[in-house]
């Protein structure tokens, strides 16, 4: 029996594999396209139950066993049905729980697993469909019903999730735990599958029901809030076009202003530059000197523009005319070199009688001979009079100088 | 430096609108109680309270008491609002609708520029509407590529604070609070003048003409 079972079942997972584009194209297409098929592919996947026929005009459709599996293992978001049929299946177990207990009782130890397995098979299914469907109305609110476009649709598509929703959790009311357990008794099996596993599964999905009831309550606000703007924006321009003169009245004109067109103007200006804040210093540097540059470019230009007269007059000469103090420190110079002796600047102050402070002439010579070419320095010898601070020594009292010839 | 409640104050002042988009710190500055008692002695000095719109989600700064001169820049503002309702409501209706999913334009929605170029390229009578809603006064736009016209339209609305651009390298733009607040002078012109603007939308619908 087994055997055949096997080999069967292997026949028609290998047809879904050898055919499995013909299959995948009716998925997406909702009917097969006959005149691409050879008909005894087709003829054969009718007999394996792949495709069928709901009426005799109509075209070849994929079984919904078939196409269920599809959805459930693509997690396909266009699933849109959900298994809320928990009472017939909570009776199966009911009575496969009760062929197991009477299997038990004669000792037909063979029969009483064959059931037990049977029954846990029922149980992970029930509790597998259960986690499906909830896995199906999360998906669909994740992305917000994507796939309708309009708001209207998203409303329409919500409602039926809503009523998905009822109706799972009236279903799950069928669940009497007090019946599962007494059916259990004290077998440990029966009792850890129909109680245990159960409990968890409903605990967990009842939770996760009231979680997605909530949100979808929350995205039909949002839609009808859609809904409700659009209308709001249609009707206004329906309204312009069939009353283009309208004007709304005006409101501010209201003793009492309505907040919506309170609003106040900008009354902050641009604050004027405090050039003695230390901590600014930096900052306003940096933008006057971004600005010179402006400022100087404009200047160039006015100035090249204002000078139009070209002077053709001769130019006056420009006599320069040396400071008597620089010339009297000349004379100085040469009354040494033409007597060859080394002479005192005071001495030579004193001599000629001239009439500048001693110590700016004294100042003057020194610069003077500073100011000499290296080569003429050579020629001279400084040799300044004067003594040190007491106090702070490196401090040196200039009082005369002598100058000569080296 | 600046305290945060000094930067908010001066934003308030300037007469900007503050919500989660275009400032998310001042929003949230604003959203605690305390700090809104802290401030309203500054504002009220200068003849100003704090107001909200949009269910509390957008701030603005309004008059406490309104006089002649308030009254008289309130109407010119109310004028200007009046006049660009109508480029606002096509511009907003336009997006929607070339926006594939069908949503209206809310605060904190993005707008990818290229996208939107592309559908309205795609759609003659798109491109119609935007190339009627670019020569408004409100945007002003002398373009006559569709290229230059979504551009103008876009930068006009991002300067009167619609929209703000957060990468300016990236034509993305989101839609502020602002949205929201005119949303709310629709409402409130449809209630005060028993427009019942919704009952006119959906009787047009129903029928089948226009829209």
């Amino acid at each position: 029996m087994s055997k055949v079972l096997i080999q069967a079942g292997t026949r028609l997972l290998n047809a879904l594999g050898k055919h499995s584009e013909l299959i995948m194209q009716t998925y997406i297409n909702g009917t097969v396209a006959e005149q691409d098929y050879s008909p005894k592919v087709l003829e054969q996947l009718v007999q394996l139950g792949v495709l069928w026929r709901p009426d005799p005009q109509s075209e070849l459709r994929l079984k919904s066993a078939v196409r269920t599996l599809l959805e459930g293992s693509l997690q396909d978001e266009r699933n849109r049905t959900i298994n809320a049929n928990i009472g017939a299946s909570l009776a199966s177990l009911k009575t496969l729980a009760e062929h197991y207990k009477e299997a038990l009782h004669y000792n037909r130890y063979n029969d009483a697993s064959a059931h037990m397995s049977d029954l846990t098979e029922h149980v992970y299914q029930l509790s597998e469909s259960l986690s499906n469907s909830v896995r199906v109305l999360f998906s669909r609110i994740t992305n917000e019903f994507g796939y309708v476009s309009s708001v209207d649709a998203k409303i329409r598509e919500n409602e039926l999730a809503q009523g998905q929703v009822t109706d799972l959790l009236s279903q799950l009311e069928c669940f009497r735990f007090d019946q599962l357990s007494e059916i259990a008794g004290s077998n440990r099996e029966l009792r850890h599958l129909l109680v245990v596993s159960l409990q968890q599964r409903f605990s967990k999905a009842a939770q996760e029901l009231s979680v997605v009831q909530a949100r979808l309550l929350d995205l039909l606000g949002r839609f009808r809030e859609f809904q409700g703007r659009t209308r709001l924006l249609k009707g206004y321009l329906l309204h312009m076009e069939q009353h283009p003169d309208f004007e709304p009245g005006n409101y501010t004109n209201l003793t009492q202003v309505p907040v919506l067109f309170n609003q106040s103007d900008n009354i902050v200006g641009v604050a004027a530059p405090d050039v003695n804040n230390i901590e600014h210093e930096q900052d306003y540097q940096e933008i006057v000197s971004s600005l010179t540059h402006i400022y100087q470019r404009k200047a160039r230009q006015e100035e090249e523009n204002s000078q139009q007269d070209i002077d053709i007059t001769e130019q006056s000469t420009v006599s320069l005319e040396k400071d008597p103090l620089q010339i009297a420190v000349e004379d100085y110079f040469c009354d040494v070199i033409d007597s060859g002796q080394p002479k005192t600047a005071l001495c030579y102050y004193e001599e000629k009688g001239l009439t500048f402070d001693p110590e700016v002439w004294i100042y003057q010579v020194i610069g003077g001979y500073q100011a000499l070419g290296e080569q003429e320095k050579q020629f001279f010898a400084l040799d300044p009079h004067g003594e040190n601070d007491h106090i702070f020594t490196g401090n040196f009292y200039i009082t005369d100088i002598t100058l000569g010839l080296r | 430096m600046m305290t945060e409640q000094g930067r908010v104050l001066s934003a308030l002042l300037q007469g900007k609108f503050i919500c989660q988009v275009t400032d998310e710190e001042a929003w949230r500055f604003l959203k605690r109680k305390e700090n809104v008692e802290q401030l309203e002695p500054h504002l009220s000095l200068l003849n100003r309270t704090l107001s909200t719109t949009a269910e509390g989600d957008v701030f603005f700064a309004s008059y406490s008491t309104i006089g002649e001169a308030e009254r008289k820049i309130l109407t010119q503002q109310f004028q200007e609002t009046a006049s660009n309702l109508v480029p606002l409501v096509e511009w907003l209706l336009l997006v929607q609708q070339a926006n594939e999913t069908d949503m209206p334009v809310t605060m904190g929605n993005a707008i990818r520029l290229n996208e939107l170029q592309t559908t309205i390229e795609d759609t003659p009578a798109y491109a119609e509407q935007l190339e009627k809603i670019s020569r408004y006064r409100m945007f002003g736009s002398t373009s006559v590529n569709l290229d230059g016209q979504l551009k103008q339209v876009f930068k006009r609305l991002t300067e009167l604070g619609y929209l703000v651009k957060p990468n300016p390298e990236k034509q993305i733009y989101i839609a502020t609070g602002k949205v929201e607040h005119l949303y709310e002078i629709l409402r409130f012109i449809d209630e005060t003048e028993a427009l019942s603007l919704s009952e006119q939308a959906e009787a047009a619908i129903s029928q089948g003409s226009l829209l």
